[in-house]
């Protein structure tokens, strides 16, 4: 199946307008997450936190639903969120642990908790992984060089960064850019190339904002876990949904762009093993 | 007419170690020697020549026992040598990760002696006694030192991070919990020592105890003046047991001494018993005296205060000591860091001080009872290893005179 195994899928956005001031799209990680501390599902949550350097994002252990609104948004850089799982649960305390990844990140960390060498009790205390789609991801500096060289904007005056209908957007507090995704490439990190995973397959849930219109997600409920904690905070309000079928672009739209990055994707992978390269498949 | 009688390895315990026991005609021991056979590790060589910070994480891999006072030992030798001064916060930290080190270590202890004392009807219970105590003690060492075994949050300067209110919180309600339930495991404990009924005096001797401190250690009662160091060949009588010896033999003021358990309570409890049973009493007391001040560091811990001191790595050559507690006794590290690299690191570890007490103090009674005068040490050999074998064939050991690891 070209969006992994799942329950549901629905169009969703959060009801609070805290949230959809500053998320990316529905507001459904920050949401769920702040929920699942809320209902004390989870103590703690690791999420992509401010970094020191402006849109590099440094991994943080959230605690509060504050700290949880202060990391919302895409940073289109990589956040090694895995990294930080061990100390949340060590140094923080925390034994029942949310966390937001992208599928590689997740793969990695379900990896972890079946071969849990050098992570040991990690493994049962992840109580939440909330997935975001993921078509490919930029090192640092190819964001900075792209924004700065292609784009002509100073990445300090960056308030937004998104990826939508075929462009790269970049909002400033006065203006709206964008060039064409196709100016991106070669800009991506190389590993995205042999990646087949764009609707985060193996998370709890996985939401991101392809199918749905402009300020809503689409969320995947994929495990038990997942789906229930889901419709609770629906059920309580945290959420609205709607039925796929009554949204554009639609369901359609995600699953051509998951059938995409793996077709593309696999044929790279072939290539790299005609030429006797190695790949993480 | 006197027999040998040889215990090779001596068993369950850490490492390999021979006993030897020339017995009279009642068995008795008239002449007892113990001494290490457990090929050498070298890490002190491994460390010298790189960065100051590759020490503790090497040489908690001395031994997979007490990593937790070589990593400790490492770190205040570190310390001392780059004239840092560890924060409260870290120095608190390193001394919760050691109590709760020093509870564990001594039930895995009494997991190892349980088939000496304990009746096969209550076997279960010890055991259960054993691996509860473990598991709560454990979760301490995770949190706080970020892996049971190896701990990672151990840093030169202090410690990575503080802990978060949250896991402080935790850690003292755990601990609490475990209170009245260490109480009752070390009542089992020593009464089933006691039921045994050992003969009265076995294991007792009368060289000094050596200790710095009841629970942590403290470089300033270690006075490096007093110490001396002999190779094996110049202690052992029997050149059979000298050439094999893997071990170098240190004294204090010139004599051999016993650390540990019962050392500590001695110089800082008034605790003036001897003997095997002694040891048993005072390593299962100090199970109780390590959790209460582990509970008091958590009561008093300032989890927003600063962990680790900030520090520059140069060095002047001063010759640094961390002198650390460990479950089995005092474990000293020296460095000297000079260029911003080691130049010199030597570990004097814990069960190299009792080794050559050990032996005799196994004299005076029947030889069976000699493993039970060993066991009372809890020793552990590995870190203890000093000197190569050089020849397989009659496994003698490297010369004095040569290198010495
Ligand atoms: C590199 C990247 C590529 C993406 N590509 C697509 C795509 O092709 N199609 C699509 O539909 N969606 C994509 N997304 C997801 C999308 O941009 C939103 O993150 C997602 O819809 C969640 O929005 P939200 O409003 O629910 O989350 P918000 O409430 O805004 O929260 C976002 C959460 O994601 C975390 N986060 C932000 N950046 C990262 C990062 N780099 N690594 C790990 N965690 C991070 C934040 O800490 C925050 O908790 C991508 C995201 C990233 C990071
Ligand atoms: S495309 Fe795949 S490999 Fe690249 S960042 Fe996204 S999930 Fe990771």
């Amino acid at each position: 199946m070209v969006l992994g195994t799942y329950k549901e899928i629905v169009s969703a956005r959060a009801t609070d307008k805290e949230i959809q001031n500053v998320s990316q799209d529905g507001g459904i990680v920050t949401g769920l997450l702040a929920y699942a501390l809320d209902e004390k599902i989870i103590e703690g949550a690791v999420v992509a936190g401010p970094g020191e350097e402006f849109w590099k994002p440094e991994p943080m252990v959230a605690m509060t639903a504050d700290e949880i609104i202060a990391a919302a948004g895409t940073k289109y850089t990589f956040s090694p969120n895995v990294m930080m799982l061990k100390k949340a649960v060590r140094q923080y305390g925390i034994e029942k642990l949310g966390t937001v990844a992208i599928p590689c990140q997740t793969m990695g960390i379900r990896k972890t908790q079946s071969y849990p060498f050098g992570v040991r009790f990690l493994a049962d205390k992840i109580k939440l992984l909330v997935g975001i789609y993921c078509m490919e991801n930029f090192p640092f500096a190819s964001l900075q060089t792209f924004i700065s060289e292609k784009m002509g904007i100073d990445p300090t005056l960056v308030e937004k960064m998104d990826i939508g209908k075929g462009k790269f957007w970049v909002y400033t507090q006065d203006d709206v850019f964008n060039i064409p995704l196709k100016e991106t490439h070669g800009y991506e990190q190389d590993g995205c190339n042999v990646c087949l995973d764009y609707t985060c397959e193996l998370a709890d849930l996985a939401t991101g904002s392809v199918g749905s219109p402009d300020g809503w997600s689409t969320v995947i409920t994929r495990t038990e876990d997942g789906n229930s904690i889901f419709q609770q905070a629906v059920e309580t309000g945290v959420f609205e949904t709607k039925d796929m079928a009554n949204v554009k672009p639609g369901l359609d739209l995600l699953e051509k762009l998951a059938a995409q990055k793996k077709d593309k994707n696999q044929k790279t992978i072939d290539k790299r093993k005609e030429m006797g390269l190695p790949v993480p498949y | 007419m006197s027999e040998k009688i040889v215990i090779s390895p001596t068993s369950r315990q850490e490492g390999h170690a021979e006993l030897v026991m020339e017995v009279d005609d009642e068995g008795i021991v008239t002449k007892g020697r113990y001494f290490s056979i457990t090929p050498v590790r070298g890490l002190e060589k491994i460390v010298t020549g790189k960065a100051p910070e590759t020490a503790p994480v090497i040489t908690q891999r001395i031994c997979g026992v007490c990593p937790i006072p070589h990593t400790l030992a490492s770190v205040e030798a570190m310390d001392d040598s780059l004239d840092i001064e560890v924060p409260k916060a870290g120095r608190q930290l390193r001394e919760l990760i050691l109590a709760a080190h020093h509870v564990n270590s001594h039930a895995i202890h009494q997991f190892l002696i349980a088939a000496d004392f304990v009746p096969e009807n209550l076997m279960a219970a010890a055991i259960n006694s054993v691996s509860e105590v473990r598991k709560t003690a454990q979760y301490v060492v995770d949190m706080v030192g970020g892996e049971g075994i190896h701990p990672s949050e151990i840093r030169i300067g202090g410690m990575a991070d503080n802990i978060s209110e949250l896991a402080r919180k935790k850690l003292y309600a755990r601990l609490k919990q475990l209170k009245p339930k260490l109480d009752e495991h070390v009542d089992l404990i020593i009464g089933l020592v006691a039921d045994k009924g050992l003969p009265e005096g076995l294991g007792v001797h009368n060289q000094p105890t050596l200790a710095t401190h009841q629970i942590y250690g403290d470089r300033n009662e270690f006075d490096l003046e007093r110490f001396t160091e002999i190779m094996p060949e110049s202690w052992y009588d029997d050149p059979e047991v000298a050439k094999r010896a893997c071990s170098t033999i240190p004294l204090y003021d010139g004599v051999n001494v016993e650390v540990g358990p019962r050392a500590r309570a001695v110089e800082y409890k008034g605790f003036n018993e001897r003997g095997v049973v002694a040891q048993h009493v005072a390593r299962a007391l100090e199970q109780k005296t390590a959790l209460s001040r582990a509970i008091t560091i958590l009561d008093e811990l300032d989890t927003s205060a600063p962990a680790r001191a900030d520090f520059d790595i140069t060095g002047t050559n001063k010759l640094g000591v961390g002198a650390i507690e460990g479950p089995r006794g005092m474990d000293v590290h020296m460095a000297q860091v000079a260029n911003g690299k080691t130049q010199f690191y030597s570990a004097l570890v814990p069960t190299t001080w009792n080794i050559p007490t050990m032996g005799p103090a196994t004299e005076g009674f029947h030889h069976e009872f000699g493993p039970h005068v060993i066991r009372a040490y809890d020793p552990c050999l590995s870190c203890a290893t000093h000197v190569m074998v050089v020849d397989d064939e009659d496994r003698s050991i490297i010369k004095n005179e040569m290198v010495r690891l």
